[in-house]
């Protein structure tokens, strides 16, 4: 690597460090506006139907409610800044370390399941846009639109329907282990990770036969999109100057296809990452069909809850990750250029 | 009795059809669904044997058979009346919510791809944020915030899709801003809203009409999203999404009926705008104008 593009990518990572300030500030100040103009009082959920106004307004007061909301966001900003979430009203416990407990899990999901779809869907892609509008194209294009057709939930009950009603191969879609076996110790949090950590197989097997359902449903929605976008990169790319170029002058099929690979890199890992990020919002409706107990899951019941503190960490880790997914993507992309 | 001059014109019309459908298929069919879904949801009332919202207490849960084509739920309403009535709502967000996100988009991209400066600078931003924010989170709180009803929902829906619009736009203007009949334009002497309006739209105007359907799509599927959590519509109404959350509870013991047929019309119906906005952009660009031949 030589040393001018070193310091390019040096100055990439310092821009977009930058200017990914604003934009997080743009994000938390969003969140925090919108819930607190809402329609439901979270000092009425929390004091319950027979407090007087006394009661309500002591709460308010302790809750720091009764300031001016320029004054809270403020206050909100310092305390994130120093690390401090806040705490959830429902549960009382702190927002970060619920965090830490309910994120690997949704990580864990998520991964998998665009692992997988990005492991089917792309070589669907390639394949189908070697040969535009032969019916193996056809039939793809018609496939993925069906699937991005489908509404994610819909599908997680007629997958609950067909494999734990009917045929009884799937475990009951209640949470990520069963009943029956030992949990693992809390290391990285993701259930797998830790069932092959401590060697305990047995919840190894429950927790796979858990996931199965939910990772199958959410790929299949994955593959949709990233079917469609692989083949309309490969479509730009074989229709281009340099790969008529590169076939004009005589290089083999193989030759080319290295080519055309090369440059598809680029796009696609860009599209792989708003994929995933888009994902990480999505998973908390699986989560909420399967009762996997992730971090969408909790923020869902929060954002219904009203519990403002749980709300904003919600919305700020899943903004804070598509951010360092969209920024480690980019580098990516910056380094596969063939162009320097 | 037809005259030979009509029948001509209708024998173009017929043959004028058919090349279109030829060239994209995907047009052709996704045309259909919506049109036929259309047609549902205006005859709604005339199609479906009961009201959408009277309950026989006595047949609760009934399976799809001769008194309930497609079963009854668990408040003992007909499903295939509630699915047809579904269709109203359908198209009750998606077509308003369109004409929201057009209305703020287009002028909105045109400004900042002709003009630049603060206002480019400004989308730019907030299409960073909104990139960044998960959208289903963010219509879930707007849409908790603003109130439960269908107005509020379809406001949030085309608000926050506007700037896809917006998007789509601007990188067309900043493509047709240097060309020489902008130019030409502005050596004449046209204020800049004319140039912007006149003389560039109609010849931007062709990417925002293949992205429309999609996002008509995106509507549905959303509202249908925020029903299904329980936010936005509420159960007794027959919406689809409201219709799938009712039925989750009783799929896990075997009553599929429920969820699966407001399910499938949902399915069929963004399938169908997704096909219409797929078959468009094959249709309208001028590139793979020769494929499909």
């Amino acid at each position: 690597m030589s040393a001018t593009r070193r310091s390019r990518i040096i100055r990439f990572l310092f821009f977009r460090f930058v200017v990914s300030i604003p934009v997080l500030l743009g994000i938390i100040f969003l969140t925090f506006m919108l819930i607190r103009i809402g329609g439901q009082d979270p000092v009425a959920m929390i004091a319950g139907p027979v407090a007087d106004s006394a009661m309500l307004s002591a709460i308010r007061s302790q809750l720091q409610l009764d300031q001016p909301l320029l004054k809270q966001f403020l206050n909100y900003v310092l305390l994130v800044s120093q690390g401090d979430l806040g705490v959830s009203w429902q549960g009382g416990k702190p927002v970060l370390s619920e965090i830490k407990q309910l994120f690997p899990a949704t990580l864990e999901l998520v991964f998998l399941s665009v692992g997988l779809a990005a492991l089917v869907g792309v070589p669907i892609g390639m394949r189908s846009a070697l040969k535009p509008n032969g019916w193996f194209d056809q039939l793809t294009r018609f496939c993925s639109l069906a699937g991005f057709s489908m509404p994610t939930y819909w599908l997680g009950l007629m997958a609950i329907f067909v494999f734990f009603y009917l045929l009884r191969w799937a475990p009951a879609p209640m949470g990520r282990l069963g009943v029956d076996v030992v949990a693992p110790t809390f290391v990285t949090g993701s259930v797998l990770i830790d069932c092959l950590l401590e060697g305990n197989w047995s919840a190894l097997n429950s927790a796979m036969s858990h996931l199965a359902l939910p990772v199958l449903c959410f790929a299949l929605l994955a593959a949709a999109p990233i079917i469609k976008q692989t083949r309309a990169i490969m479509l730009e790319i074989v229709g281009s100057d340099y790969v008529r170029y590169a076939r004009a002058n005589g290089f083999s099929q193989k030759t080319i296809e290295k080519i055309a690979l090369r440059n598809a890199a680029g796009p696609l890992l860009t599209f792989l990452g708003s994929e995933l990020t888009s994902l990480l919002a999505a998973a908390a409706l699986i989560e909420y069909i399967f009762s996997l107990s992730g971090l969408g899951q909790w923020g869902l019941n929060a954002i219904l809850l009203g519990d403002f503190a749980v709300v904003q960490g919600y919305v700020l880790t899943l903004a804070l990750c598509s951010m360092l997914i969209f920024m480690v993507i980019d580098l990516l992309v910056l380094m596969l250029e063939p162009r320097n | 009795m037809l005259t030979k001059k009509d029948s001509s014109a209708i024998v173009n019309c017929v043959n004028y059809s058919l090349g279109i459908s030829r060239r994209s298929p995907t047009f052709a069919v996704g045309l259909l669904i919506v049109v036929l879904f259309l047609m549902l949801a205006l005859m709604a009332d005339v199609l479906s044997p009961y009201s959408p919202t009277q309950s026989f207490s006595y047949k609760v849960l009934n399976h799809p058979g001769d008194q309930f084509l497609f079963g009854s739920d668990g408040n003992g309403m007909d499903v295939f009346s509630r699915v047809l009535h579904g269709c109203r709502y359908a198209f009750g967000i998606s077509i308003p919510a369109g004409l929201i996100m057009i209305t703020i988009g287009v002028p909105l991209g045109l400004v900042a791809g002709y003009k630049g400066g603060l206002v480019d600078e400004v989308l730019l931003r907030i299409l960073d944020v909104l990139r960044s924010f998960p959208t289903i989170i963010l219509a879930l709180a707007v849409v908790a915030a603003m109130g439960q009803s269908l107005t509020s929902m379809v406001l949030v829906i085309g608000v926050l899709d506007s700037p896809i619009f917006a998007r789509v736009v601007r990188a067309e203007v900043l493509a047709l801003r240097s060309s020489s009949f902008v130019m030409a334009a502005i050596a004449m002497g046209n204020p800049a809203w004319r140039i912007m309006f006149v003389h560039i739209l109609p010849n931007a105007i062709l990417g925002v009409t293949a992205q429309l359907p999609m996002r008509m799509a995106w509507a549905v599927r959303i509202s249908a999203t925020l029903a299904f959590i329980g936010v936005g519509i509420q159960a007794p109404t027959p919406e689809w999404g409201a219709m799938i959350r009712q039925g989750a509870e009783f799929v896990i013991t075997g009553e599929w009926w429920v969820a699966l047929f407001p399910g499938i019309a949902l399915m069929i119906l963004v399938l169908g705008f997704n096909l219409l906005g797929d078959g468009l952009s094959d249709l309208l660009d001028p590139r793979r104008r020769s494929v499909g031949k």
